[in-house]
C-alpha cells in the first residue's frame, strides 16, 4: 500500500484504500453469496412458479393458476400425512423436552461419572439417523430383542396400529440428547446463589426445581419448544427408511415429507409436490419466525 | 462452551443422612440404568455384526459365540459398502474442507472489511438459515437436472459448499478478537489476504474445529439431499446404501449391523477426542432454528 503517500496525494490514496477493501470484501463473500442466491433465496421463488405449474420432469407443461393448491385441499393423502405428521408432533414434542429436562437437571449435580452420563446421553443424537433406523428394525423385528425381553410377537413396525408410535418413541429418545445439551446451557446460566437461599430457606430438592429452576428456565422451555417443533415436522429419515420410501404400512408412517418426496421424486409431479412445500414452508416458517422473534439474538451462545 | 466436559464446580450437598446416602444410592441406580437403556441398542448391533447369520436369529446371547469379521466383509464387498463408505469420506472431507475456506474468508470479511451492503448481505446470511429443504426440494432438484448435476458428486457438493452457520459461526467468532492484531499487521504493510491467513486464521482455531467436527459430521449422516441428488447406486452415500438394504435384504442382519457400525464409529471417535468443540459449536448454532 502507498505508506509513502505525500500530503497531497493522502486523501486520493484514503480513497482508493477504501474501494480496495470494498473490492477485496465482495471478493471474499462472493461464492457464499452466489451459493445462497442460487440454492436458497431464488428456489422460493421458483417454487412459487412451479406451483402454478402442471410441471412434469421436462418442464412446464401448462399454467393451471390455483389449481394445485385446491387439489391438496381435497387431497385425502395429503391430510392423512399432516394428520400424522402432527400427531408424531404432539407425541414427540412433549416427551423429548421433558426427557431432555430431566437428563439436563439430573447431569447438571454434583454426581460422579458426570462426563460419561452426558456424553452417554447425548451420543444417540449425533449418531446417523439412518443407522439408528438400522438398529431400531433388527430389535423392533417381530423376532427381535425388545420382543424376547416382553414376551410378545408384536412386529412393531410392520403393524399400522403401531409403526409410527415405535417411530416417535425411537427420535424422543435419539434426539433427547440436543435438548438436554440446551437445557444445561441454560441451568448454567442461573446463578448459584438463588440455590443458596433457597438452601436457607430450607427448600427440598422437589421444590427447590419447581419453585425455582422451572420458572428462571423461561427463555430456554421457548427455545427448546420452538426447535423441538420444527425438528418434528420435518420428519423424514425414520419414517423413509422403516416402511422403505413408502409410508407404510397403510399410510401410518406417510409423514408429510415422505410424501412430498413421493410426489416430487417418485411421481415427477413437480407442480403438485412445489404447491405441497409452500403450504409446508408456510407451516415451518411459522413456527421458525416465532422462534426468531421471541429469541432474535443467541440466548444459547 | 465445555458443557459436556466440566463446567461450574460441583457444589457437594453437605449433610450425609442415612435417607440422603439411600437416595444418592437410587439416583446413581437410576443414572446407571438409563445410560445401560441408552447403550444396548448400539452393543447389540455390534453383537450381532459380529455374529453368523444363524446365530443371529436364534437366541440372545449378548456375546458372539464365535466372533467374526465375516459380517463386515460380507457388506464391505458383496453389498458395496466400502463403495458407500469411500462416497462418504470423500463428500463428508471435500464439503468440510469447502466450508472452512468460504465461511473463514467470509466470515473475516463479514466481521472485519467495510464495504456497502454488507449489513443487508449478512441478512441474506441469516435468512436462508430459515428456508426449510422441504421448499427447496423442488426448485434445487429441477435446476440440477436442467444442469446435468442429479446423479452426480458435484451436484451435492454444490448445494452443500458453504452453510450459513459456518459463515455466521466463524462472524461471530472473529467479531471477539481484539482488533490489535490486525493494527499490527497493518503497520507491516500485509494486505487483507495476508491478514486473513497470517494473523486471523490461527488465532480462530476453535471456531474452525468446530466448522470441521459439525460440518464433517452432519454430511457424514445426512440421508435427505444425498437421497434426492445421487440416485445412481455407485454415487450413495452410507445412510443411502443402508436404507436401500433394508429396502432388499431385509433380514441379512448381521450385515446390517455391521453396515450401522461403520456409519456410527467414524462420528463416535470424533466426538470422543473433540467433545468440547462439538458443544461449542452447537450452542453457537443455537441460533439456527
Amino acid at each position: 500500500m502507498a505508506v509513502e503517500a505525500t500530503t497531497g496525494g493522502r486523501l486520493e490514496s484514503a480513497r482508493s484504500a477504501r474501494v480496495k477493501e470494498a473490492f477485496v470484501g465482495y471478493g471474499f463473500v462472493l461464492v457464499p453469496m452466489g451459493v445462497f442466491l442460487v440454492f436458497f433465496i431464488f428456489p422460493i421463488l421458483y417454487a412459487v412458479y412451479i406451483s402454478f405449474h402442471d410441471w412434469g420432469v421436462l418442464g412446464k407443461v401448462s399454467t393451471v393458476g390455483l389449481d394445485n393448491y385446491s387439489l391438496l385441499l381435497e387431497d385425502d393423502l395429503f391430510w392423512r400425512a399432516i394428520k400424522n405428521t402432527l400427531y408424531y408432533t404432539a407425541g414427540v414434542v412433549p416427551v423429548q423436552v421433558a426427557l431432555g429436562l430431566f437428563m439436563a437437571v439430573i447431569v447438571n449435580n454434583a454426581i460422579r461419572f458426570r462426563t460419561f452420563f452426558r456424553a452417554a446421553f447425548y451420543f444417540p443424537s449425533l449418531a446417523s439417523s439412518a443407522a439408528i433406523t438400522a438398529i431400531a428394525i433388527y430389535i423392533l423385528n417381530a423376532d427381535g430383542l425388545v420382543n424376547a425381553v416382553t414376551g410378545s410377537n408384536q412386529p412393531w413396525l410392520g403393524d399400522s396400529d403401531t409403526a409410527l408410535e415405535s417411530i416417535m418413541g425411537l427420535n424422543a429418545w435419539t434426539t433427547s440428547g440436543t435438548i438436554m445439551l440446551f437445557y444445561l446451557a441454560a441451568l448454567q446460566a442461573i446463578p448459584t446463589d438463588v440455590y443458596e437461599a433457597a438452601a436457607i430457606d430450607g427448600a427440598g430438592a422437589w421444590r427447590t426445581f419447581w419453585k425455582i429452576t422451572f420458572p428462571l428456565l423461561k427463555p430456554g422451555h421457548f427455545f427448546v419448544l420452538v426447535l423441538s417443533i420444527i425438528g418434528s415436522l420435518k420428519v423424514f429419515d425414520q419414517a423413509f427408511i422403516v416402511s422403505g420410501g413408502s409410508g407404510g404400512p397403510n399410510y401410518s408412517t406417510l409423514t408429510a415429507v415422505v410424501y412430498l418426496y413421493q410426489t416430487a421424486i417418485q411421481d415427477v409431479d413437480f407442480g403438485y409436490a412445489a404447491a405441497m412445500g409452500v403450504a409446508l414452508f408456510a407451516l415451518i416458517f411459522t413456527a421458525t419466525l416465532i422462534q426468531r422473534l421471541l429469541f432474535g439474538k443467541a440466548e444459547i451462545s | 462452551m465445555a458443557i459436556l466436559e466440566e463446567a461450574a464446580p460441583p457444589v457437594e450437598i453437605p449433610a450425609r443422612t442415612p435417607v440422603e446416602r439411600l437416595r444418592r444410592i437410587l439416583v446413581y441406580l437410576l443414572l446407571f440404568g438409563v445410560a445401560f437403556l441408552f447403550f444396548i441398542p448400539f452393543f447389540w448391533s455390534v453383537s450381532t455384526s459380529l455374529k453368523t447369520l444363524t446365530e443371529s436369529v436364534q437366541g440372545f446371547d449378548l456375546l458372539p459365540d464365535n466372533p467374526s469379521l465375516k459380517a463386515y466383509r460380507e457388506a464391505l464387498t458383496s453389498f458395496n459398502f466400502a463403495r458407500y463408505t469411500a462416497n462418504s469420506a470423500f463428500l463428508a472431507v471435500t464439503i468440510t474442507f469447502a466450508n472452512l475456506v468460504l465461511a473463514s474468508l467470509g466470515g473475516y470479511a463479514f466481521a472485519r472489511l467495510r464495504f456497502p451492503g454488507r449489513e443487508a448481505l449478512f441478512m441474506l446470511v441469516l435468512a436462508t438459515l430459515m428456508i426449510p429443504d422441504q421448499l427447496r426440494l423442488v426448485p434445487v432438484f429441477q435446476m440440477l437436472t436442467n444442469w446435468g448435476l442429479v446423479a452426480t458428486y458435484q451436484g451435492y457438493i454444490l448445494i452443500k459448499l458453504i452453510l450459513a452457520e459456518n459463515l455466521f459461526l466463524m462472524r461471530q467468532y472473529f467479531l471477539t478478537i481484539p482488533k490489535d492484531f490486525e493494527e499490527a499487521a497493518k503497520l507491516d504493510g500485509a494486505g487483507y489476504f495476508k491478514t486473513y491467513r497470517k494473523v486471523m486464521l490461527p488465532l480462530a482455531g476453535p471456531a474452525l474445529a468446530a466448522v470441521t467436527i459439525l460440518t464433517f459430521q452432519g454430511i457424514w449422516n445426512e440421508f435427505f439431499w444425498p437421497l434426492i441428488i445421487l440416485q445412481d447406486e455407485s454415487k450413495y452415500t452410507l445412510p443411502v446404501g443402508i436404507s436401500n438394504f433394508v429396502g432388499i435384504y431385509n433380514t441379512q442382519w448381521p450385515e446390517l449391523m455391521a453396515a450401522s457400525v461403520i456409519a456410527i464409529v467414524p462420528v463416535a471417535l470424533i466426538f470422543l477426542v473433540f467433545q468440547r468443540y462439538f458443544i461449542a459449536g452447537i450452542a453457537a448454532a443455537g441460533v439456527k432454528g
